[in-house]
């Protein structure tokens, strides 16, 4: 088994031990959006791609949100406790690393982020009868744009929480998500689609999603042992 | 080739020195004691070895590697600092089994039921490291330490948290791993008893500069003066014999203590003439012992004058 599964699947198995995490994400995951698919339904009509826009405006800052969560268990904890020093001296590259535990903290992110949109999108056809899970491009926003989005929270946060002291982790952690969040708004609001569900939208942001994913990558490749050893509480 | 070589290093932090000049080799299959008071650079030393500080000057290289851009010699050091390096949420099986993964071990489960008897955690192999002590976790830490059969391992204070049985088992390990598999062993620690019965060698660091760095055997016999404790067959003769002793010429100093006289000789072969004085002065001598230093005197001689205007 390659180390990158070594550490992807060590991280998915402590992320579903952790109870407080998950209570969490499910609170957030369920509440939010449930209390959300009343305001769908009732400001929306009953355009099924309408109703299927809103709800995939809702569900990828609630994956970002959930790829923030996951990370403070995988990496802010193991930075706290000092437990990074040690991994930091086995044969895996920094890099190596934060692939392994980006990845293992954006799947169960991700299955979370699917729970928040499956509850949301049978709340809003509960109360409109419009068959919105069945519509093709809220499926490829699922399937396409949110994992990647959920992997680049993960793994941009991740590496902000290698470098940075735990202050200053703090501070950022909401800094991110907000960032994240008007990031979204703003490719909606450009994209030649417009917001709400189009190809072009769904395009935009799968793209921008990839290029946060590189640039997670790049910026995890730029943080070195030192860095990370320095800023040990 | 050493195990490990540090010559000329040094390194400050916010223009503060922490470390000048920093010179000493560890050979290979020895187990070598880095000593020093809080501060005085230890931690910063062993984290540039390990690779995770650059130096300021000079090189430090475990078994002729650069441990910052080698990933491959990093699998071949193995590293137990304060933190053991555990999550409290998996098992001592799965955490072992983790490392496992991440060195490469072969045939891990067999390692792994090896290790966890080797420490005596056998019994307790599947239950959560948060449920353990902080000796068990010590122990699991050290188990985890040498799991990939590292060449050099690293223990910053291995017996700290741990009660007498589990040091003495943890010293005995310790030793046992440097003659058997010849692994060498670099002992960060403040417990000097346990650096003098296990180190052949030692370094003592303070103020950033190395203070002293000699095999334990020969720091502690250099001592200058040698010390001879007497014991009377009767004790209460001590007094009287301490006046005898005191107007000997070869004897520089007398003292009383819970053993008996403690006599600083300032002739190093004057042992017999000593014996020879107390018996003609019809003293029944029941035993005499040349005593050497303890390591923890040299340790403090040492460390003070640096700790005063380093």
């Amino acid at each position: 088994m390659s180390t990158f599964s070594v550490i992807a699947r060590r991280e998915m198995r402590l992320a579903f031990r952790n109870r407080s995490v998950l209570i969490t994400g499910f609170i957030f995951a369920i509440w939010f959006p449930v209390v959300s698919a009343f305001g769908i339904a009732a400001g929306a009509g009953e355009e099924t791609v309408v109703l299927a826009g809103s709800i995939a405006a809702i569900i990828l800052p609630i994956g970002v949100f959930m790829g923030y969560v996951f990370c403070a268990d995988a990496f802010l904890r193991e930075k706290r406790d000092g437990t990074i020093e040690t991994l930091l001296c086995t044969p895996v590259s920094l890099r190596g690393l934060w692939e392994g535990k980006a990845a293992g903290v954006a799947v169960p992110a991700y299955l979370m982020t699917l729970i928040s949109a499956a509850v949301t999108a049978a709340t809003v056809s509960a109360l409109t009868d419009a068959p919105v899970i069945a519509e093709p491009l809220l499926l490829f926003h699922l399937a396409a744009v949110v994992p990647v989005w959920v992997a680049a929270s993960a793994g941009l946060i991740g590496a902000a929480q290698l470098a940075l002291g735990m202050r200053e982790n703090q501070i950022l952690g909401f800094v991110f998500i907000f960032g994240f969040i008007f990031l979204i708004i703003a490719l909606q609001e450009v994209a030649p689609g417009g917001p709400g569900l189009s190809v072009m939208t769904e395009a935009v942001l799968a793209a921008a999603g990839i290029a946060l994913v590189a640039l997670a990558r790049f910026i995890a490749g730029k943080v070195t042992r030192e860095r990370v050893v320095l800023t040990i509480p | 080739m050493n195990a490990v070589e540090v010559r000329g290093l040094s390194r400050s932090f916010d223009g503060r020195d922490i470390l000048r000049d920093v010179s000493f080799t560890v050979g290979h299959g020895e187990i070598f004691g880095y000593l020093g008071p809080n501060g005085a650079g230890k931690t910063t030393t062993v984290r540039i070895l390990l690779g995770l500080l650059a130096p300021g000057a000079g090189e430090a290289r475990v078994l002729g590697r650069d441990l910052a851009v080698d990933d491959d010699a990093r699998a071949r050091v193995g590293v137990l600092f304060e933190n053991n390096g555990l999550s409290d949420r998996m098992s001592a099986a799965g955490n072992l089994a983790y490392y496992a993964g991440l060195y490469g071990v072969e045939d891990p489960a067999e390692r792994i039921d090896e290790l966890l008897t080797l420490v005596d955690l056998a019994d307790r192999r599947n239950d959560l490291v948060g449920t353990f002590s902080t000796g068990m976790k010590r122990k699991l830490g050290i188990a985890r330490a040498i799991l990939h059969r590292p060449e050099v391992v690293f223990l910053d204070e291995p017996s700290s948290g741990l009660d007498p049985g589990a040091q003495r088992m943890v010293r005995d390990l310790i030793s046992e791993l440097s003659r058997r598999e010849e692994m060498t062993v670099f002992l960060n620690s403040h417990h000097l008893d346990e650096v003098q019965r296990i180190c052949s060698s030692v370094a003592i660091l303070a103020g950033g500069r190395i203070r002293a760095f000699d095999s334990v055997a020969h720091l502690t016999a250099a001592s200058g003066r040698p010390v001879v404790t007497v014991a009377l067959a009767d004790p209460g003769e001590s007094a009287r014999a301490r006046e005898e002793i005191a107007r000997l010429p070869f004897v520089a100093g007398c003292e009383m203590n819970g053993e008996g006289l403690l006599c600083t000789l300032s002739d190093p072969g004057a042992t017999p003439d000593l014996i020879a004085a107390l018996v003609g002065a019809n003293f029944r001598v029941e035993e005499v012992r040349r005593s050497s230093r303890s390591l923890e005197d040299i340790y403090l001689e040492h460390v003070a004058p640096a700790e005063g205007g380093a």
